[in-house]
């Protein structure tokens, strides 16, 4: 839980910098840790939507399944769904780190907060999955 | 196997004292087979948690492990996507057509002052910095750099305005922002020389559009130290950076890059003059304010011709 707030914290404020400040409209420096040279890159948006909203709506929908009212829960479809979402999550992560690594040749830090909360998040969502007892097991 | 059927006890039906003693033994039989299917039950629970529990682990160590490589071989020095950017465009860009030049040339500044400018995001600010001048006149300083997707979309203005002021020779090539960065359209100051009876204009191109192969681009011109210095502690050291003379400063791009991204060159340049269009209007509003800016710090509103178009007068 405390993973998703942080993250719905990162997320939201890369998302303020997408629409506002003037200084969006200025390239950073020559370097390899470049925030602004990839948040302007073409990855930084899918399909017109910006990949900080989509962070946003992550992280938002994660701290509601991440709520301990939810891992009481013993649906399968509650279970699943969360570790699902976490799924989602890594891969979107992955395929971003590939195009910061190897396609814009540059890192954004306060998208690496992002990438490393998301994996936190995948591990302890898988482990906790597989550490708590499934529906049949509290059934048997 | 032990059965809890009926009479299956084995006990006699003629020995009634031993009735109690056998529904006892059958008790008790009972309880321990049932006991026996808990403990089985509870093993296979504990060895299905114990298998999910190893799959949970190997996919978090799956995730670090694929994460780990990633970076290593990026360390390592492998692949980058960075080879698809422009290899064949020089650094001086490569030439414009005449009638394009004419056509930019000749959009007349009433155009320019008539372009919404709901587009306009950043205006230039006032400064108190010590004069800026350059072989006895007042300087416009401009330090950007080729890979820069903002300092594209900049470029396009300050040549419209800087041509009310004076000519190039040779004009600008064109050229575009990195791939990676944007792929605007745009010029390069790179290689001209500019010259103007009022100011001087002193262009400072960073970098090339070319990567360096190290996460940065190849450097093109260098900064004076004094450059360096005004450039960093006005805007931090970010392109583009734009200095009227020590009075007035441009932090960053006025407009944005978005719609400019990915178009030719031409298809841009027929869009000047265009107040109908969010490329035209923004580049025509920028230029418009760029040419006041100028007319108000470093011509001393000559010629009276252009600073009375921009100023309404």
């Amino acid at each position: 839980m405390v993973a998703s707030v942080a993250g719905l914290g990162v997320a939201g404020y890369l998302t303020y910098e997408h629409f506002t400040s003037s200084s969006t409209l200025a390239c950073s420096d020559n370097s390899v840790v470049n925030c602004l040279k990839v948040t302007t890159s073409s990855y930084s948006s899918v399909a017109g939507v910006p990949v900080a909203v989509l962070g946003l709506v992550f992280f938002a929908v994660m701290l509601v399944l991440q709520l301990p009212p939810m891992w009481r829960r013993p649906e399968p479809a509650v279970r699943i769904g969360r570790l699902a979402w976490a799924v989602v999550g890594l891969g979107t992560v992955l395929y971003l780190l590939y195009a910061e690594l190897f396609s814009i040749d540059a890192i954004c830090l306060w998208c690496t907060a992002v990438h490393v909360l998301t994996l936190v998040l995948f591990g302890t969502t898988v482990y906790a999955t597989s550490a708590y007892p499934v529906l049949e097991d509290v059934d048997a | 196997m032990p059965s809890n059927r009926p009479g299956s006890s084995g006990s006699s039906p003629k020995k009634k004292p031993s009735t109690t003693a056998a529904a006892k033994k059958k008790s008790s039989s009972s309880e321990r087979f049932a006991e026996r299917q808990a403990a089985k039950q509870q093993a296979a629970q504990q060895a299905r948690r114990a298998r999910t529990r190893a799959y949970g682990i190997a996919a978090i160590a799956l995730v670090v492990l694929v994460v780990g490589a990633l970076v290593i071989v990026k360390v390592a020095g492998g692949g980058s996507g960075s080879g698809t950017v422009d290899q064949a465009s020089p650094p001086a860009g490569t030439p414009i057509p005449a009638a394009t030049l004419t056509h930019l040339q000749s959009v007349p500044i009433s155009t320019f002052t008539a372009a919404p400018t709901s587009g306009i995001i950043t205006t230039p600010q006032s400064v108190n910095d010590p004069a800026l001048t350059a072989d006895g006149k007042p300087d416009l300083l401009y330090i950007g750099a080729e890979f820069c997707p903002h300092c594209a979309a900049e470029r396009w203005p300050l040549y419209l305005a800087l041509t009310k002021f004076g000519t190039f020779s040779p004009d600008p090539g064109k050229i575009h922002s990195a791939n990676e960065d944007g792929d605007v359209p745009t010029f390069t100051f790179y290689g001209t020389t500019y010259s103007s009876p009022y100011f001087t204009f002193t262009p400072v191109e960073a970098t090339t559009n070319k990567p360096d192969g190290s996460g940065g681009y190849t450097v093109l011109q260098t900064p004076t130290q004094a450059q360096l210095t005004l450039w960093q502690d006005t805007n931090g050291g970010s392109f583009p950076f734009v200095d009227f003379g020590g009075k007035v400063v441009l932090p960053s791009a006025q407009y944005s890059f978005v719609p400019l991204q990915n178009l030719p060159f031409s298809a841009v340049a027929a869009q000047v003059g265009q107040n109908s269009t969010q490329i035209g209007a923004d580049i025509g509003a920028s230029a418009a304010q760029l040419i006041s800016t100028i007319c108000t710090s470093l011509s001393h509103d000559q010629p009276a011709a252009v600073c009375s178009a921009v100023h309404g007068g």
